[in-house]
């Protein structure tokens, strides 16, 4: 693909073309960004595993993405959440706003933590990752609903959600509710805080929403069989 | 002056809060006892030495805390922002014992003070540590019973001022009433007890009907720069000049120590416009004129202790930290002969003390939380993403 291209390169041509997201070749294997792998010595390699590396000397690897990294520190779902998060590819805003909620949310708890009596202390979290992950999990929906078309009539039917659709519609829920209905003055990291910090405890508004979709779905439960697949 | 200083440093020794490191279950037994049980195994990153008169080498990258009784006389401003936060978390005011702090601490327990001033001038890059020397070395100050004059950021008098009103002393001259007030304010928390002391030398003249006669005590000065706005940007050079002039005194004669902190903001240029538009020089500002008389070694009896900021700084290239760089031509000669200062990034031992410090479960604070950084593995990304810069590691280790 690429030795095609080279004739074609003019002076004014950057040198550096983003490919990562055009179509490759099926023939290129993914790229492996965690450490580990590189160190398992020889002898402990499982036949798949060897059988992968002879391959991978062979066949042309993809070009990583930038957001991808072998650090101790890496989190898929902060890193979606990061992207959904995110205006006009403006990245490096967005992940300012996150690490800053998780400061504030490790603050609040800390300090949570510090006037809290002996028998609670243990019980408050002051992990911030865990807060979010714990958070999300409650926002996250069991039942979704989809419009479907019956005798010219558009049903609400109840429909079983993939487990990617329902962290983005947590993840999509949060993010609405903290810029639309918190007040205009606060900062996002503060509102994202706050929504979170509720979230973890199942209060707050988009837990609100979660439980509304579910006593939706529950009382269309009669339009179930609308559902085909 | 040494026998005096090891003769205070006794009562603070036995009166420090003890806590072992190794709580578990009797941690909490302890702590409800009281602070008489000594730690059967003792903290690497923490010392029991809380007065830095008494601190030396052995104690270098070790944490001693600040008196919770001093820390609101002492510092109501002048520490860094982000350690304010910290120190609102944790309950506790911890700073680590540094080589920079520690040499002036011995430059200015050795100096001559019947000679005229030596200048001290603490530099080094952004986020290395020089602030928080310099409070280090305001505590050290404060508790050898000096007059502690701390101006926490000398670029805040050079920019963003709402009000500039024309001198009433000095005709070619602006007064800035907000920010003079507020340092008023601020100087009579930290010296309380020198404020009934000091008698006024001269007759000062506010308007028609007021006037502060000679021999008041400087108390009645201060609250009347606080009370009214409009003249305590004179107030403050009053002050000054009263301050300078008694330092070396041998009757009732206290020590004063000049803490500025960003003072390369004294020369330069401001972001401050006349009515007319045209730039206002520093000099033709009220308090940074008498600021810089202070900063002059013109009077003997203290020290004046220096440090170069580019974060607040205008008009300078953010990789400047090297006083000729930062302080300019005009700067560099008003402030030479100066001793200089180098505050360097964390050696690996202090890395090691601030990343134990984080860790630390046994005083509760659980600011590392993320399970792998308190691995080797996240430890050494941590080296590498800090550089060992303090204040990076600081930010990291917030969110982490």
């Amino acid at each position: 693909m690429a030795a095609s291209l080279t004739g074609l390169l003019k002076p004014w041509t950057p040198r550096v073309l983003l490919v990562r997201w055009s179509r490759y070749n099926p023939y290129y294997l993914e790229p492996e960004p965690r450490k580990e792998v590189y160190h398992i010595p020889e002898t402990e390699l499982t036949p798949e595993q060897k059988e992968e590396r002879e391959l991978k000397s062979v066949r042309p690897i993809k070009a990583a993405t930038n957001s991808v990294t072998s650090s101790v520190f890496n989190d898929p779902v902060l890193s979606k959440f990061v992207n959904m998060m995110m205006k006009d590819g403006d990245k490096i805003i967005a992940k300012g706003i996150i690490t800053q909620t998780l400061e504030n949310m490790k603050r609040k708890q800390v300090e949570k933590y510090h006037k809290a009596p002996e028998g609670k202390k243990a019980e408050t979290e002051c992990n911030p990752y865990a807060i979010f992950h714990q958070a999300l999990e409650n926002c996250k929906p069991v039942i979704g609903l989809a419009s479907i078309q019956k005798g010219g009539k558009f049903y609400q039917v109840p429909i079983p959600l993939t487990d990617d659709r329902r962290r983005f519609l947590a993840m999509k829920w949060m993010i609405t509710e903290c810029r639309d209905n918190k007040h205009r003055r606060t900062l996002m990291y503060e509102k994202l805080s706050q929504e979170l910090l509720a979230a973890f405890s199942k209060e707050g508004n988009v837990v609100k929403r979660k439980h509304e979709l579910h006593k939706m779905a529950e009382s269309n439960r009669a339009y179930a069989h609308y559902r085909w697949w | 002056q040494i026998g005096f200083s090891l003769s205070q440093c006794h009562p603070f020794c036995h009166q420090t809060q003890v806590r072992p490191l190794h709580g578990s279950g009797c941690g909490q037994q302890q702590e409800a006892i009281g602070m008489e049980t000594r730690p059967e195994t003792f903290s690497i990153f923490r010392t029991q030495e809380n007065d830095p008169a008494c601190q030396s080498e052995q104690h270098l990258g070790q944490y001693y805390t600040v008196p919770p009784s001093h820390f609101h006389t002492v510092f109501p401003h002048g520490l860094p922002p982000r350690y304010q936060q910290q120190v609102k978390t944790f309950n506790e005011g911890c700073v680590m014992v540094r080589q920079p702090a520690l040499e002036l601490i011995s430059h200015l327990k050795r100096a001559d003070y019947s000679k005229p001033t030596l200048r001290y001038l603490l530099y080094g890059v952004k986020g290395s540590g020089k602030t928080m020397s310099l409070c280090h070395t305001v505590h050290y100050c404060s508790t050898q019973g000096w007059l502690v004059l701390h101006i926490p950021d000398a670029h805040l008098w050079v920019k963003n001022c709402k009000e500039l009103l024309p001198s009433s002393y000095h005709a070619s001259r602006f007064d800035q009433p907000i920010q003079a007030s507020n340092w008023l304010r601020n100087f009579r928390t930290t010296n309380e007890h020198f404020l009934s002391k000091i008698k006024l030398r001269q007759r000062y003249v506010w308007t028609k009907r007021e006037s502060t006669e000679e021999g008041r005590p400087l108390g009645e000065l201060v609250d009347m720069g606080v009370s009214r706005v409009k003249s305590s940007s004179d107030v403050v050079g009053a002050v000054l000049k009263e301050l300078r002039l008694q330092a070396g005194g041998t009757e009732g004669g206290f020590r004063l120590a000049v803490a500025v902190d960003g003072v390369n903001g004294l020369w330069g240029r401001t972001t401050l416009k006349k009515e007319d538009k045209s730039p206002v020089a520093p000099e033709e500002l009220t308090l940074v004129h008498n600021l810089r008389k202070m900063i002059n070694n013109d009077w003997c009896g203290g020290a004046v202790i220096a440090t170069l900021s580019q974060t607040g700084s205008l008009y300078a290239p953010s990789s400047a930290y090297l006083p000729q760089e930062l302080l300019g031509e005009e700067g560099f000669d008003s402030m030479d002969p100066f001793v200089p200062v180098p505050v360097s990034l964390y050696s690996e031992k202090e890395f090691e003390s601030c990343y134990l410090y984080y860790l630390d479960h046994i005083h509760f604070h659980h600011w590392l939380q993320h399970p792998h950084s308190q691995t080797e593995e996240g430890k050494k990304e941590l080296i590498f993403l800090s550089n060992r810069n303090p204040s990076v590691l600081e930010r990291l280790c917030a969110f982490l």
